[in-house]
């Protein structure tokens, strides 16, 4: 499936910007199941430099330094992709679950998403959340599953309910958050069990086919998990907003630990004073 | 195997080993007292422990801070060096040049390709649970350009073997290296005897070499070619407990001292801010962490790792400036990597690693935490990631103590690792009238120039406390050695030749002073002066005070004196009910200038900012700032009450404030920081004057005679005035010595005629609005005294001027703001952007002052 990406941000400071520096993660990156056919990342006023780079993680990373004075910045990112997701291997070939949490610790890829990270300490409630799914011996896979479906049932989706400082404690307490909510959950309790689990930010299509189901989390940035399946079995990518496996109907920027490794965008601004948001996405098929 | 620690000075035979004989014959030599004082017999040691103490406490060294510092011992150095022979400290040396080569390989690897993790050499949690694996510092496409270490430092000691072990490895920023000079520094100082005819190694040649391979560290330039490499020290500023060290390296190293404020980066290159813009920087010799220097890669919502560089990362990827150690260094000091050393020097080295280790285990290896239970004892702990924590001994620990530690390290293993215990050696320190051995941790500093290590002929030594764990960080505190490193044949090893510098070009102007330090020495200055001119409102009042019935014309001085002193938050209204309350008024100057009083605030923050711009002001000029201040800061808290114990106190706090100004005026370049001491000093001085005679003319007419009086008295200018006018006191000539003459240096028309000169100075005359409104406020205090002449009731008209004068403090305080805007750029405040989450309301946080 081709898609055509265009995800437009804009600030609009009630004072004037002196300097800013801006860090984004708004260029997809090449993976075998998805092929960058062009992109590009535009910005007004003209900044004073540009850098780009590869960050730990391989996600594809752009600066931005603005060092006139500015009431307004803007940030265009577009993008043409293909994208294939295969299907998830068969259940039966997934190995047992306390088998991959095994491995994982010796994997130099998986390892590290075993790991609590800075928006996502170890919580007892995410474990205890996710162990449901997982009885000994379960497959990986059918545990994964299940535990997507399961947050998409359990937990409603409402904007504005969460925020970046919002806790897994407290998404278990409210019931109610976002994609970035729900995958955290997800991961936490993934990593609760010592399964590696990494954060997914992309994008899902705008407008559904016709007489399909409208996709939650498609105005924005959306996210998702990703799942380690094993020695030599690779990722799988899960969505629990929408209870999917990813195929495609979604497009990656990036991974990793948590929301604060692949933010879209993040700035230090010196001035400004307050600021007012504007971001639009569209996913729509090229 | 005999487990009593070794003694470094005394063999297995009890006989003195040869390289300490020269030190023993030294002190035995020393005449029992170096004072006139009489001092028992055998106390030549004890003296010189006094002496050194005395000479650390005037510098400052370690209790620099307001409020806990003060009080607070400070670092002591013990007059007896750890003596090594040059053999022995060859072998250290190039065990751990090795080691040094082992640790950056590793850095190289995690930073980079990480085929240790591939290979199954290192768990991968050991880097990726380890808070000091910077991610931003690493690419997956790019490895590491440049060599990541610069500086390495070793924590040794010597264990019942008779084996120097490595205890603790400093990767990220080699902290105790001034303190090392400065240690040797002092003693060459106080005690040069104990150097006489000793062969030891001088640390400056290494200083050197440090200093040329930071040359040598600058990126090539694009333009201009020959300009010689800008280096500057990062420090995370006065409050930092080794800002005394901070101070002395960039001194040391001839380099800027800077914090993260005076630092920008534009167009991906780092630039300081100086009184004449923006100076680039070429290489940044970090004292701070590695996460606190660049908030946009290291911030995220809630990181709070300090105010840091935005960008600065981005100016170090692309190559425009050297950052050593390269941040995110820290990585290899977790201790839970030291037990693959040996291995991993095999694989990267190919070499048997030379140096040992203290015996240590990663527990989360099973056997490892087996072996930990068996005998507990046998084993210190410390924790797996974070090197700056000292190991706690086991066997110290009551059982029940123990069986928790034991339950909580059995929860999570891999947060451990255990050490085995070794006692380490002794050796001779100054414990009361002689010698007694002690025990002593070793650090070792070394520095690394195109891939070859050198190390510091030297070291610090320390002695640590009873029941005090080893291999943490430094402590606040303690008694520090120095170490000579004896050389065999006399022959001094020397640096390589220095690089050859291009010619500087002359500069008389203030060029590269940073806004921040001009901030605080204007700050400074003005500090300095309102603490002179409380003390002297305070002294006139004292004077009329206590002295019986007071005559109607003293009553009203007293009045305006009163006013002035709550005018100037010396005393507050209720504490001055009327002027006649002597009693009341004692009590409100003593509440002044005790803790939590306005003139003890003063003085606290006078002494921030001593410290703050100590880099600007030589050793003798810091210890006239300081040292007299600290004095009446402990006179003013002692429980003393009473009028002569006041007098005393504000003569102290007037001596004081006239060696400063004396000091900076003989000592401090003109077009330097003197300039901004000054402006401070004048504009407060102006705004004092104009306060001070507004409440002194505030009087009918009939009485002008008296607020004239008082006005020259708190001027200062009585005799002057006698001396030029006799008896008779009118208001014109009065005020034109106190308002108008630019010849006298405490009237308002000299202070305003400084300004004049100093802005000039400053900004070549050229620029518009500063001295334009000097130049205004001039030309209205000359015009007082004419026009006092001119009418017939000069009495009538002066004290209808007296809210005129006054005014002309708000004048003042306008041109201070003028100053501060012109000069140190305040920047607004910096917030950060990106805390919104996906598909959801937008969250802002800031990010605290810029």
């Amino acid at each position: 499936m081709r898609w055509r990406i265009r995800h437009a941000t804009a600030y609009r400071y009630a004072e004037p910007v002196d300097i800013a520096t801006h860090m984004l993660h708004l260029s997809p990156r090449a993976l075998p199941q998805q092929q960058v056919l062009w992109d590009s990342v535009a910005c007004a006023p003209e900044p004073a430099r540009v850098a780009t780079g590869i960050d730990h993680f391989g996600n594809r990373v752009t600066w931005l330094f603005l060092d006139r004075a500015h009431a307004r910045f803007e940030v265009v990112a577009e993008a043409e992709v293909e994208v294939a997701f295969p299907p998830p291997p068969p259940l039966d070939t997934s190995p047992a679950w306390e088998e991959v949490a095994r491995a994982a610790l010796r994997d130099p890829g998986a390892a590290e998403f075993t790991l609590p990270s800075p928006l996502l300490p170890e919580h007892g409630g995410a474990r205890d959340y996710a162990l449901q799914s997982f009885w000994p011996g379960r497959p990986l896979l059918a545990g994964v599953l299940d535990l997507n479906a399961r947050i998409r049932r359990d937990f409603t989706f409402r904007a504005g309910v969460t925020s970046i400082a919002t806790t897994v404690g407290q998404l278990l307490a409210q019931r109610a958050g976002v994609c970035q909510d729900f995958s955290h959950l997800m991961i936490c309790g993934l990593r609760g069990l010592g399964l590696p689990a990494r954060y997914v930010s992309g994008y899902i299509r705008t407008r559904p086919p016709p007489g399909a189901v409208a996709r939650l989390g498609a105005d924005q940035s959306h996210a998702w998990v990703g799942a380690w399946l094993g020695p030599g079995q690779g990722w799988v990518d899960l969505d629990p907003t929408n209870n999917l496996v990813v195929q495609d109907e979604h497009v990656v920027i990036g991974w990793g630990r948590d929301f604060n490794d692949i933010s879209p965008l993040r700035g230090i601004i010196l001035g400004g004073g307050q600021h007012a948001l504007d971001v639009s996405v569209d996913l729509s098929p090229a | 195997m005999n487990d009593a620690p070794p003694d470094e000075m005394v063999d297995g035979r009890g006989h003195v080993r040869p390289h300490w004989r020269g030190i023993l014959a030294a002190f035995s030599d020393l005449p029992p007292s170096l004072t006139a004082e009489a001092a028992p017999r055998g106390s030549a040691v004890a003296e010189a422990a006094r002496r050194l103490d005395r000479a650390f406490e005037d510098e400052g060294v370690g209790a620099l801070l307001p409020g806990a510092g003060r009080t607070a011992r400070a670092w002591r150095c013990d007059p007896v060096p750890l003596v090594l022979p040059a053999g022995e400290f060859a072998a250290l040396a190039a065990g751990l040049a090795q080691r040094a080569r082992l640790l950056e390989a590793m850095l190289r690897d995690f930073y980079g390709e990480q085929r240790l993790l591939a290979e199954g050499l290192v768990p991968p949690s050991l880097v990726f649970a380890n808070p000091n694996f910077l991610r931003p510092c690493r690419s997956a496409a790019h490895p590491p350009r440049h060599p990541l270490l610069h500086t390495y430092a070793a924590d040794l000691i010597r264990g019942p073997d008779g084996q120097w072990r490595v205890l603790a490895d400093r990767t990220s920023r080699a902290a105790g290296i001034g303190h090392a000079q400065e240690n040797r520094r002092m003693l060459g100082r106080v005690l040069p005897n104990l150097f006489r005819g000793q062969q030891v190694q001088p640390l400056r040649p290494f200083f050197d070499f440090w200093q040329d391979s930071l040359q040598r560290l600058a990126p090539p330039k694009a333009q201009n070619g020959s300009d010689n490499a800008a280096v500057a020290l990062l420090t995370p500023g006065v409050h930092h407990p080794l800002w005394f060290e901070h101070v002395l390296l960039a001194s040391e190293l001839s380099c800027a001292l800077v914090e993260p404020g005076d630092l920008t980066v534009r167009g991906g290159a780092l630039f300081l801010k100086t009184l004449k813009g923006l100076q680039p920087v070429d290489v940044l010799l970090r004292r701070v962490d590695g996460r606190s220097l660049d908030p946009l890669e290291f911030g995220g919502p809630g990181a709070g790792h300090g105010p840091g560089v935005p960008g600065l990362l981005d100016a170090m990827r692309n190559g425009a400036v050297r950052i050593v150690n390269a941040p995110g260094c820290g990585l290899v000091e977790a201790p839970a990597l030291a037990p693959l050393l040996p291995a991993l020097a095999q694989r990267l080295l190919g070499q048997k690693l030379a140096l040992p280790a203290i015996e240590s285990h990663w527990l989360a290896r099973p056997e490892a935490l087996a072996m930990l239970r068996r005998a507990p004892g046998d084993w210190t702990l410390r924790p797996a990631f974070d090197g700056a924590v000292a190991a706690q001994e086991l066997g110290a620990l009551s059982d029940a103590a123990l069986a928790g530690l034991l339950a909580r390290i059995a929860e999570r293993p891999q947060d451990y690792v255990a050490s085995r215990h070794i006692a380490p050696s002794v050796a001779p320190s100054a414990v009361g009238d002689g010698l007694a051995p002690r025990p002593v941790i070793l650090r070792l500093f070394l520095v690394q120039e195109g891939g070859q290590w050198r190390a510091m002929p030297g070291g610090l030594a320390r002695s640590p406390e009873p029941g005090e764990g080893l291999g943490g960080r430094l402590p606040r505190q303690g008694l520090a050695k120095d170490v000579w490193v004896l050389s065999e044949d006399g022959a001094q090893i020397t640096g390589p030749a220095a690089l050859p510098l291009p010619p500087l070009p002359i500069r008389r102007a203030a060029g590269a002073l940073p806004s921040r330090v001009a901030d605080n020495l204007f700050w400074l200055g003005r500090y300095v002066e309102r603490l002179e001119g409380a003390a002297r409102l305070m002294r006139a009042v004292l004077a009329r005070i206590d002295r019986g019935p007071l005559l109607p014309r003293e009553l009203a001085e007293l009045a305006a004196l009163a006013a002035a002193l709550r005018h100037a938050g010396l005393a507050e209204a209720e504490d001055v009910p009327n002027a006649a309350a002597h009693s009341a008024l004692q009590a409100a100057l003593w509440r002044a200038l005790r803790e939590g009083g306005s003139v003890a605030w003063l003085m606290a923050e006078i002494g921030r900012l001593v410290e703050g711009v100590r880099d600007r002001l030589t050793g003798d000029m810091h210890t006239l700032f300081s040292l007299p201040l600290r004095a009446i800061q402990v006179q003013a808290a002692a429980p003393q009450r009473g009028l002569a114990g006041l007098e005393e106190l504000l003569g102290g706090i007037l001596r004081y404030s006239a060696g400063v100004a004396g000091a900076a005026a003989e000592n401090m370049v003109r077009a330097g920081g003197y300039a901004f001491l000054d402006l401070g000093r004048r504009v407060e001085r102006g705004q004092t004057i104009a306060a001070q005679l507004g409440f002194a003319l505030a009087q009918p007419a009939s009485r002008i005679e008296g607020g004239l009086r008082l006005a020259l008295e708190l001027c200062d200018s009585v005799i002057t005035y006698r001396s030029r006018y006799l008896g008779v006191l009118q208001p014109a000539p009065a005020l034109d010595l106190v308002l108008a003459d630019p010849g006298n240096p405490r009237g308002l028309g000299y202070q305003l005629a400084a300004l004049r000169r100093r802005l000039t100075d400053l900004e070549g005359g050229t620029e518009e609005g500063l001295l334009p409104a000097v130049e205004a406020l001039i030309a209205r205090v000359e015009a007082i005294p004419p026009a006092l002449l001119a009418v017939a009731d000069q009495a009538q008209a002066a004290a209808r001027m007296a809210p005129d004068i006054a005014a002309l403090e708000a004048e003042m305080a306008a041109i201070s703001d003028a100053i501060a805007r012109r000069f140190f750029a305040l920047l607004p405040p910096a917030q950060t952007l990106g805390g919104e989450t996906a598909a959801a309301e937008p969250a802002v946080l800031f990010w605290g002052a810029a």
